[in-house]
C-alpha cells in the first residue's frame, strides 16, 4: 500500500475530439446509442490499401476550441491533446486563472506521436532528400510537444509528460495523474491521450494481419481485427475536498490503477500477466473483484486480444464475469487515446448510469466460454458503482484504471 | 519526495560517444573524432559517434540483428546497469523492478524508415511486419524489460531534452507508491541521418557543436531496499523537479524550478559543489541557463560540468547523460561526502528541470 497521506481524487471535466463528435457529452449519447464513427479513409492516399476505412476525426477545427495555441505552428497530435484538454478545463466549470496559478499539469498519452508531421518529413525525404526537409517541420516532431501543447494551451506550469506507452498510455497518465493530485504534488492534473490516422500504422497492422475491412467487431465470432483510428482525450482530476467546496459536478472518483510488463513478448499478450494486473488494480485501489460492476475492455477486435482478455478476467472473477464491453466497435482503435476514451465512458456511465454498448455484434463468440455479456448493441441502463478500464499494449505494457461514484 | 525517505541511485551503465562505463566519462577522450557513424548520409557537421560499439559482446548474438541502434543503446546502457550493482537481483527482485526509458520520439530512424516503405513500395503495404513493433516508441523499454525479466511498470517518456529527469520523476513516484519496489531508469538518443540533417537545419546548435547520441540507465531504489540488499548508494537523489516553468521566460522559470528543487532536498545552496549543464551545445538556451543557474544560486556559478559540450547534443539523453557525467567526476575528484550536485536542464518546449544528488557517505 502507497505509505504518503493521500487524499480522495474525482474527475471533473471531460473533454473529447472524436470521430463521433466534439465534446464529452456528443461522444457519450453517441456511444451510449451505438452509433459508428467508422468512415473511409480522407487523411491519406488510402487506394494502394486492401482496407480502407479508419475511425478519423472529420470537420473538426481546433481554432474554434483553442485559445492560446496558433494552429499553423502544432502537429495534428498536439492539437488534438490540446483541444481535447481545453474542452475539460470549459466543463469542469473552473476559472482558469485558478489552475494556472496552481501547481497543475498534464500527463498525456500517445502510441504514434505527431505521426502525421513524421510522414510529411518522411515524403520530403523520399521526393527531396533529407537535406531539404523543412527544419520548421521537423521542430514540430518530437512527441514531448504533445504534452507541452496542453500546458501551453491552458497556460500552466507543472509537469508536463507525454507518455509514450503505445496502447495502453492514457491509463499510464490517469494512474500518474491520480498519484500527483492524491499526494499533494499536485493541485490540479490533465490526464488524456492523442493520436492521428497516419499510413504507417494502417500498413504496420495490415501486415500483422490485425486490420478489419470496415467493421470492428470485437467479441464476435466474425471479428476480423482492429480499425487504426484517432482523437484526443482529457480528464480534468482535483481533490475531492475543493470539487464539493466550489460546488463542482463529479462525475466518477479514481479509485486506484495497476501497470505491469508481460516482459515475454513484444506483440503477443499474456493473459496470466494481465490477470495480475487486474489484481494489482484492485489492492491499489481497496476494492474487490465482486464489487466491480462493468469493464470497460480493451477490446480491440482481434481473435488474439479477446481470447487473451477474456481469460485474464476469468482467472480473477472466475465464472461471474462483470458486463464487459468495447468502445472500440464504434471509434476504432484509437491507440494512445484509447484507454483515455475508456476511462471518460466509465465517467459517463457512473455519471449518467448505464452500460457502454458493444456494436456490431451479431453473435458473441461461444469459444470465449459461458456468461460473456459484452453489452451488444446499444447502452443498457444501470447503476454501476464501481467500474473497470482496461488498457493493454505491444511490448506487455499493462495499465488498468479503477473509477467509482461519489459515495 | 520527502528528505526522510530519500531514493538512492545503486547502479549505473553508460553508452556514450567517449565509450562504454563511467570510466570512459573521466579518461582522456581520443577515440570518439575516429569513430564510424553508423549507415546513411549525414549533413557536413561534427558528429558524436559512440566507438567499438560491439553489442554482442554485452547481449550474445541470439536476437540483436533485428532492434535498432535506439534499442542497443538502452540494452547495453541497462546491462552495465543491473552487471555493476553490488548484489545481484532475483527473479523475485525482477517482477519488483520497472521500466522507465526516456526517448523523444522513439527511434525516428525505425518509424521513418518504416513510413518510407509505405511511400516506395509498389503497394503501400508491403513493409515488413517485424520492423513495426520497432516503429512504436514503447519497443525500447518493452525489449528492456523482455531481455532482463523485469515485469514491473514499462513507462516510455517523451519529455525531450528534459526526458531523463521526467522519467526520474515518474519512477519516483512510482517506487514512492508502491508499484514497483525499484526501476531500471534513464534515456537514450540514437545518431542517424534523419535527426542530424534536422539539428543541422535547424540552425539551433551552437558553433561547431557536435550531434550526439547515447545512453544511460540507473538502477533506483528506495534507501532502505538498498541497505537491506548490500548495495552501496551511488548518489542519493534528494529531489526531481520539473515543469513547463520556461515556456515564457526560461532564465526566471529554471531559476524557480532550481529554488524549488533546493528547498525540498533540505540542502543549502552553498553546499552545492557541482552544476551539470544541459545546453551547451545550443545557440540561445545555453546562455539562459547558464543564467538561470546563476539566478537561483545567489549569482555564483560553482563548479559545471558541460556534458553536452563534450559528447555532443543529445537530445532526449542530456539528461542522463548529465547525471552518469555526475557519478563519473565523484569517482575521480576529491569531493566529500556530502557534497551536492546539480543536474540542471533546458527543454526548448518551455520545460525545465533540476535534480538534486548528494554523495553518500563512504
Amino acid at each position: 500500500m502507497p505509505e504518503t497521506a493521500s487524499r480522495r481524487v474525482v474527475v471533473t471535466g471531460l473533454g473529447a475530439v472524436s470521430s463521433l463528435g466534439t465534446g464529452a457529452r456528443a461522444f457519450a449519447d453517441a456511444i451510449r446509442a451505438g452509433r459508428n464513427g467508422v468512415s473511409p479513409i480522407r487523411s491519406f492516399d488510402a487506394s494502394g490499401f486492401p482496407h480502407t476505412y479508419a475511425g478519423e476525426v472529420h470537420d473538426f477545427d481546433p481554432r474554434q476550441v483553442l485559445r492560446r495555441l496558433r494552429v499553423e505552428e502544432w502537429g495534428s497530435s498536439s492539437l488534438l491533446a490540446a483541444s481535447a484538454a481545453r474542452l475539460a478545463l470549459t466543463d469542469a466549470e473552473i476559472d482558469p486563472a485558478q489552475v494556472s496559478a496552481a501547481r497543475a499539469g498534464s500527463a498525456i498519452g500517445t502510441t504514434f506521436g505527431e505521426s502525421v508531421v513524421i510522414e510529411k518529413l518522411v515524403s520530403q525525404w523520399v521526393n527531396e532528400g533529407l537535406k531539404d526537409i523543412d527544419p520548421v517541420l521537423a521542430r514540430r516532431a518530437p512527441a514531448n510537444r504533445i504534452a507541452a501543447a496542453v500546458n501551453a494551451e491552458l497556460a500552466l506550469t507543472g509537469e508536463a509528460h507525454t507518455i509514450a506507452t503505445a496502447c495502453s498510455a492514457s491509463n499510464y497518465t490517469l494512474g500518474y495523474a491520480y498519484d500527483l493530485v492524491r499526494t499533494g504534488e499536485a493541485d490540479f492534473m490533465i490526464s488524456g491521450g492523442a493520436d492521428s490516422v497516419n499510413r504507417w500504422e494502417h500498413a504496420g497492422f495490415y501486415r500483422l494481419g490485425a486490420l478489419a475491412e470496415s467493421v470492428c467487431r470485437p467479441f464476435d465470432t466474425h471479428r476480423s481485427g482492429i480499425l487504426t483510428a484517432e482523437g484526443g482525450v482529457a480528464l480534468f482530476l482535483e481533490p475531492l475536498e475543493g470539487a464539493l467546496a466550489r460546488g463542482a459536478r463529479i462525475y466518477a472518483e479514481v479509485l486506484g490503477y495497476g501497470v505491469n510488463c508481460d516482459a515475454k513478448h513484444p506483440v503477443a499478450p499474456d493473459p496470466t500477466s494481465i490477470a495480475e494486473c487486474i489484481r494489482a488494480a484492485h489492492r491499489n485501489a481497496g476494492v474487490r473483484a465482486d464489487e466491480i460492476d462493468y469493464i470497460c475492455a480493451h477490446g480491440t477486435g482481434t481473435p488474439t486480444n479477446d481470447a487473451t482478455e477474456v481469460k485474464a478476467v476469468r482467472e480473477v472473477f472466475g465464472d461471474r464475469l462483470p458486463p464487459i464491453s468495447s468502445i472500440k466497435s464504434m471509434i476504432g482503435h484509437t491507440m494512445g487515446a484509447a484507454s483515455g476514451f475508456g476511462a471518460l465512458i466509465c465517467c459517463m456511465a457512473l455519471h449518467d448510469g448505464f452500460l457502454p454498448p458493444t456494436a456490431n455484434v451479431t453473435e458473441i463468440d461461444p469459444a470465449l466460454g459461458p456468461g460473456v455479456d459484452c453489452v451488444p448493441g446499444t447502452g443498457r441502463p444501470a447503476s454501476p458503482r464501481i467500474v473497470q478500464n482496461h488498457g493493454f499494449a505491444f511490448g506487455g505494457n499493462n495499465a488498468i484504471t479503477i473509477l467509482g461514484r461519489v459515495a | 519526495m520527502t528528505t526522510s525517505a530519500p531514493l538512492v541511485i545503486t547502479g549505473c551503465g553508460v553508452v556514450s560517444p567517449s565509450g562504454i562505463g563511467l570510466e570512459a566519462l573521466t579518461a582522456p577522450r581520443n577515440g570518439a573524432a575516429q569513430a564510424e557513424p553508423p549507415e546513411g548520409e549525414f549533413p557536413p557537421i561534427p558528429l558524436a559517434v559512440i566507438p567499438d560499439l560491439r553489442v554482442e559482446d554485452y547481449l550474445g548474438k541470439k536476437g540483436i540483428r533485428t532492434l535498432d541502434r535506439t534499442t542497443r543503446l538502452a540494452l547495453v546502457a541497462s546491462n552495465r546497469a543491473l552487471a555493476t550493482l553490488d548484489t545481484a537481483l532475483s527473479d523475485e527482485d525482477r517482477a519488483r523492478t520497472g521500466v522507465v526509458i526516456g526517448t523523444s520520439t522513439g527511434s525516428i530512424r525505425s518509424s521513418s524508415e518504416f513510413s518510407r516503405e509505405t511511400l516506395v513500395r509498389e503497394k503501400p503495404y508491403l513493409v515488413q511486419a517485424t520492423l513495426f513493433p520497432p516503429s512504436v516508441m514503447n519497443f525500447c523499454a518493452s525489449q528492456i524489460a523482455i531481455w532482463n525479466s523485469l515485469r514491473g511498470v514499462n513507462a516510455t517518456i517523451a519529455d525531450g531534452r528534459v526526458s531523463g529527469l521526467g522519467a526520474v520523476s515518474y519512477a519516483r513516484n512510482a517506487i514512492i507508491q508502491g508499484h514497483i519496489e525499484r526501476a531500471l531508469v534513464g534515456a537514450v538518443e540514437e545518431l542517424c541521418p534523419q535527426s542530424a540533417w534536422a539539428w543541422h537545419l535547424s540552425g539551433a546548435l551552437a558553433p561547431d557543436a557536435a550531434v550526439g547520441e547515447g545512453a544511460a540507465v540507473f538502477v533506483m531504489e528506495t534507501a532502505e531496499g538498498a541497505a537491506a540488499a548490500g548495495r552501496a548508494p551511488l548518489a542519493e537523489v534528494l529531489a526531481c523537479e520539473v515543469g513547463t516553468l520556461g515556456m515564457s521566460d526560461v532564465r526566471r522559470g529554471l531559476a524557480t524550478c532550481i529554488g524549488r528543487a533546493m528547498q525540498r532536498s533540505g540542502v543549502p545552496g552553498a553546499a552545492v559543489t557541482t552544476v551539470s549543464l544541459s545546453a551547451s551545445a545550443l545557440r540561445g538556451l545555453g546562455a539562459a541557463e547558464e543564467a538561470g543557474v546563476r539566478s537561483a544560486l545567489g549569482g555564483s556559478l560553482p563548479a559545471q560540468l558541460r556534458t553536452a559540450g563534450l559528447l555532443g547534443e543529445s537530445f532526449s539523453a542530456t539528461a542522463a547523460l548529465q547525471l552518469a557525467d555526475v557519478l563519473a567526476a565523484w569517482r575521480t575528484d576529491p569531493v566529500a561526502a556530502g557534497a551536492v550536485a546539480l543536474v540542471v536542464v533546458t527543454g526548448d518546449d518551455g520545460n525545465v528541470g533540476c535534480l538534486v544528488l548528494r554523495r553518500p557517505p563512504g
